[in-house]
């Protein structure tokens, strides 16, 4: 996943915030996924901004260091394979 | 904080929830867990009903699973399972199939979001029949060839019993050369199948097989029933712990909330939703609360399995007359109790099927 990319919730697929951070449910093959939530602002962003600029604002105000980006993206994109999410293009 | 710890300590709402829409069954199957047969005359209307998936729907309650009796008696259930998809709740609802026809197939293979699943406790006849009563294989077998016919992926959900074990294999042969999926779950000694629990409860043998053959067939589901088992060795898929109050509950025809759908006993009833919200039950209710801060104390916690089976199935242990402390009564590290011939006579019969032409 690269910080130009802009993702969205796949529409089959419901989110549900929780203490740690979301539930998400894909109503098309029935599997549950556990969402940090720092994830959220990026799982949730439908597909407005780039994944950067979203990263950009949170290292801004302290919540999210910039060293955890990468595994964030790579989680990110793990998301993408399942179908959770899909790049906008 | 682990998967385990934050599920523990409860969701925002259930995951699912198992909802019983009536006691009304055309079947009197030996193992029923709610002991269904006759319709409770105060089971909720339909505008209650309604309202109660609104409210789930609120909630984003992701699923609901439909159960009863049998849920194609009542009358408005085509209506109620529209609501529930419109309002973007998943249904899975388990019906013993003697009422599915081929409309009926239609509309199911139509729908979006929607799962069935066939009751079948056996691969043959002699064995499914002695359980859920003569001609109900010979029924589930007509609609899942009707679902078929309709292109549609049902699943068949069997509770494996010490008769049935040795037809696994056959039975996951009927079922996916007909396009469906297997769903094999494990007896409770709930409801009526307290009364056939120690005649049909799968031997410590069967039980380590079981293990084995789960692991060796991962496209079976199993609804996490089998968490367990999972002492043995890798934990088997499913998130492997107790739910009851904490990311599921089961709500019955009347509207009283349970803990699980293995419980429906008054010391695990945490209120009515025609006297409280649901939302209200399941944030506050006492029960709900002390079930999202207990852990199984007694021996378990010291055993080097209990990580993965968490001290097993409290409606296991409650109707069994074991203490929340105690280890399941099928742990797999104690010792066998009950009989040891895998077939052993019930004390019960299932009340046949009233004749009912196929169509």
């Amino acid at each position: 996943m690269r910080r130009s990319d802009r993702i969205r919730l796949d529409e089959a697929v419901a989110l549900r915030r929780e203490r740690f951070g979301a539930l998400a449910y894909s109503y098309r093959d029935r599997q549950l996924l556990f969402i940090d939530r720092r994830l959220l602002p990026f799982v949730s962003s439908d597909g407005g901004r780039p994944l950067g600029e979203i990263a950009d604002e949170l290292i801004e105000r302290g919540e999210l260091q910039e060293e955890a980006l990468p595994r964030l993206m790579t989680v990110l994109e793990g998301l993408r394979r399942k179908g959770i999410v899909h790049v906008v293009v | 904080m682990s998967s385990y710890e934050t599920l523990r300590q409860g969701l925002s709402a259930p995951i699912c929830l198992t909802w019983e829409v009536t006691y009304a069954c055309n079947l009197a199957c030996v193992h029923c867990l709610s002991s269904s047969g006759k319709r409770a005359p105060d089971e909720l209307t339909t505008a209650e009903a309604r309202a109660l998936i609104d409210e789930w729907a609120a909630m984003q309650v992701f699923y609901i699973n439909v159960g009863g009796g049998e849920p194609l008696t009542r009358p408005d259930f085509f209506e109620l399972m529209e609501h529930a998809l419109q309002r973007h709740i998943g249904v899975k609802f388990s019906t013993n199939g003697t009422l599915l026809d081929r409309a009926t197939a239609r509309w199911i293979a139509s729908t979006d979001y929607l799962d069935v699943q066939i009751s079948l406790d056996g691969a043959s006849p002699e064995v499914n029949d002695a359980i859920r009563g003569g001609g109900t294989f010979v029924h589930a077998r007509r609609a899942m060839e009707l679902l078929a016919a309709e292109g549609f992926r049902f699943k068949v959900n069997h509770v494996v019993t010490r008769r049935s074990f040795d037809q696994l294999d056959a039975l996951y042969e009927l079922v996916t050369g007909m396009g469906g999926q297997l769903r094999v779950t494990r007896l409770r000694p709930s409801g009526r199948g307290a009364m056939v629990w120690h005649a049909l409860k799968l031997t410590q043998e069967q039980n380590r097989r079981l293990y084995a053959w789960l692991r060796s067939h991962p496209d079976v589901l199993t609804g996490d029933s089998f968490f367990h088992l999972s002492a043995l060795g890798a934990p088997l898929d499913g998130l492997n712990l107790c739910g009851a109050g904490r990311i599921v509950c089961c709500v019955d025809p009347r509207g009283d909330v349970y803990a699980c759908p293995f419980v429906l006993a008054p010391e695990f009833r945490a209120g009515n939703v025609r006297e409280r919200s649901f939302a209200a039950i399941w944030r506050d209710s006492p029960l709900f609360r002390r079930l999202r801060s207990q852990e199984v104390g007694g021996r378990c916690p010291s055993c080097g399995a209990y990580g993965r089976c968490h001290g097993g199935c409290m409606a296991a242990k409650h109707f069994t007359g074991a203490s929340f402390d105690d280890p399941d009564p099928e742990c797999v590290f104690e010792p066998e109790s009950g009989p040891w011939s895998t077939v052993v006579p019930l004390p019960l019969r299932p009340r046949p099927l009233r004749p009912v032409p196929l169509r």
